[in-house]
């Protein structure tokens, strides 16, 4: 649960854990802002195993084009 | 008869037998999806789902409420209608209550979700059962929750206060990110804060009575209030209450509300996720909602919408409001001819207009007209026009139409490369498509192809027969 299944990264941290003790935890990754629950199959928690066309390249990130724009400061 | 609140609102589908409470322990991946997935595959008169034992909470600590509006016979009781009414008809009555635009507002001092504040330590994935809606998403998003935020150039018009549903993905314990479409008004706002360098305040309201659902999802103009159009869609103002933290207005009947502020400058990654074409979008950077308040009531129920491959509750809940506006600028140009519009494919990127016509030629002027209204100029790629006694709403007999009055070699029509939305999975470049009419109705002269001259009518009687049957089940079902 350290590794981002998605991305890779390892800056993930627990954001939840079930209030039943012991059931689920929920984790987020903070490169990608991907999030998962520990009881999710393993196609969205393994890194390894974790859906081909939805992986993402931590290279890509601060690529993503901005929706919308930021505009120019107005003055 | 307007619903107090989300609650009363449960209760009625309840009474009508249109809310399914499922007491079998569920999980909340994939079950709860996969759960609302089936029910839409059903048919369109399902009921509304109602969870309340979710592993990982105890019995009844967390509530989830999915498809709410996510069939006809729910769209007309939000409408406070009998749940059979026929779809034409429930078109042609919020037809009738849009006109009745603007109803003023009642403003209220406290509201049921006042019950808990919390203004430190806001953890929302603890506070709201939140969960993964399909597999590709990244990450759990609030996507039926109204979003409100004030024109920042003209903050006094209440008009301009705009209240709309966007794709929420949660970030953080109090960060969201957020979907502004160029074309959405909160998108307004936001420039409009951002070029003066602040943040821009908003209101998220989870759990809301169908009535400002509809109105959020309804395509308004800038100017017009959702409130205004909640109070006429439900014959009696609509109630609100002020946010504490800005000049906001808020749903009184909210289950959950969350006070924050659009991050001035600020975008990240965001996405992807499922969206109402059937297809995903992601991979782009968005703003981020900073919450810095949060209210609800004692034991929220937590409201939620599956989205996906169409017909999904999106479709029920955006079909007739689009419809109506499209209707209605149809009928400035045309309105002795415009009889009704049927634009619920896909949010209207197919819509089928039932018109008379003057002369031949006329039906592919309307379904020109259709491409030029402000909604058309997003969506409206393929217009299919059929003649006055054609239900638009009644797919077998639009087939019917097309079968056989429409001519290939005259009757398909191509315009090049229009605008249209970007979401648009066939768009090419992304906004950019040719668009389609289908003159699917008789030719009329000078047009004198074909051989229509002896078209098969109705016994007499048909329509007091459609009543009475209508009226004999009613009485057989209740
Ligand atoms: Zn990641």
């Amino acid at each position: 649960m350290n590794i981002c299944p998605r991305c890779g990264s390892q800056h993930t941290e627990q954001v939840a854990a079930s209030p039943v003790a012991g059931v689920w935890t929920v984790h987020m990754c903070s490169t990608c802002i991907f999030t998962w629950r520990s009881t999710e199959p393993e196609h969205i928690t393994n890194p390894d195993k974790y859906l081909p066309a939805f992986k993402v390249d931590q290279a890509d990130i601060p690529k993503a084009a901005h929706v919308p724009p930021i505009p120019a400061r107005r003055v | 008869m307007a619903y107090q609140d989300f609650r009363d609102f449960l209760n009625t589908l309840e009474k009508e037998g249109q809310l399914l409470k499922v007491e079998e322990q569920v999980n909340l991946e994939p079950d709860i999806s996969a759960a609302t997935r089936a029910l839409n595959n059903l048919g369109d008169k399902s009921p509304a789902l109602l969870f309340n034992n979710i592993n990982g909470y105890e019995k009844d600590q967390a509530r989830i409420a999915m498809n709410v509006i996510g069939s006809w016979p729910n769209h007309a009781l939000m409408m406070g209608m009998p749940k059979n009414t026929p779809l034409k008809e429930q078109f042609f009555e919020f037809a009738h209550r849009y006109d009745q635009f603007p109803m003023p507002v009642q403003r209220e001092e406290t509201a049921p979700f006042h019950e808990v504040e919390l203004t430190e330590n806001i953890n929302l994935f603890e506070l709201l059962p939140l969960f993964r809606l399909n597999q590709g998403d990244g990450g759990f998003y609030i996507d039926k929750a109204c979003v409100i935020s004030r024109d920042q150039d003209d903050p006094e018009h209440f008009g301009k206060q705009n209240v709309g549903i966007y794709r929420l993905q949660v970030k953080g314990k109090d960060r969201l990110g957020i979907q502004p479409v160029p074309q959405h008004d909160i998108a307004v706002h936001l420039r409009q804060a951002e070029e003066r360098g602040q943040n821009l305040p908003v209101v998220i309201a989870l759990g809301c009575e169908p009535v400002i659902t509809t109105a959020a999802a309804t395509p308004l103009k800038y100017d017009q209030s959702e409130y205004e159009m909640a109070g006429a869609i439900q014959g009696q103002p609509y109630r609100i209450v002020k946010a504490k933290d800005a000049d906001l207005d808020i749903p009184w009947g909210a289950e959950v509300v969350l006070e924050g502020e659009i991050l001035c400058g600020e975008r990240e990654f965001e996405g992807p996720f499922g969206e109402f074409t059937g297809h995903y979008s992601g991979g782009r950077s968005m703003p981020v909602i900073q919450i810095n308040r949060v209210y609800h009531r004692q034991n929220p129920i937590f409201e939620h919408l599956y989205i996906g491959m169409p017909w999904t509750e999106t479709d029920y809940m955006i079909g007739v409001n689009t419809s109506v506006p499209l209707y209605q600028q149809l009928k400035e140009a045309f309105p002795n001819e415009v009889v009704a519009v049927n634009a619920m494919y896909t949010h209207g990127l197919v819509a089928i207009i039932s018109t008379k016509r003057r002369y031949g030629g006329f039906a592919k002027a309307v379904g020109m007209r259709a491409l030029t209204t402000p909604h058309g100029l997003g969506y409206c790629k393929v217009v299919i026009v059929v003649d006055e006694d054609v239900d638009p709403f009644n797919l077998p007999q639009v087939m019917w139409a097309i079968s056989t009055k429409l001519h290939p070699k005259h009757d398909a029509v191509i315009i090049p490369d229009l605008s249209v939305l970007p979401l648009d999975p066939g768009s090419d470049p992304a906004g950019i498509t040719h668009k389609m009419i289908l003159d699917a109705t008789t030719p009329l002269a000078p047009e004198q192809r074909g051989h229509y001259s002896q078209p098969l009518d109705s016994p007499p009687g048909v329509d007091q027969w459609e009543k009475k049957i209508i009226n004999l089940l009613n009485r057989q079902q209740s």
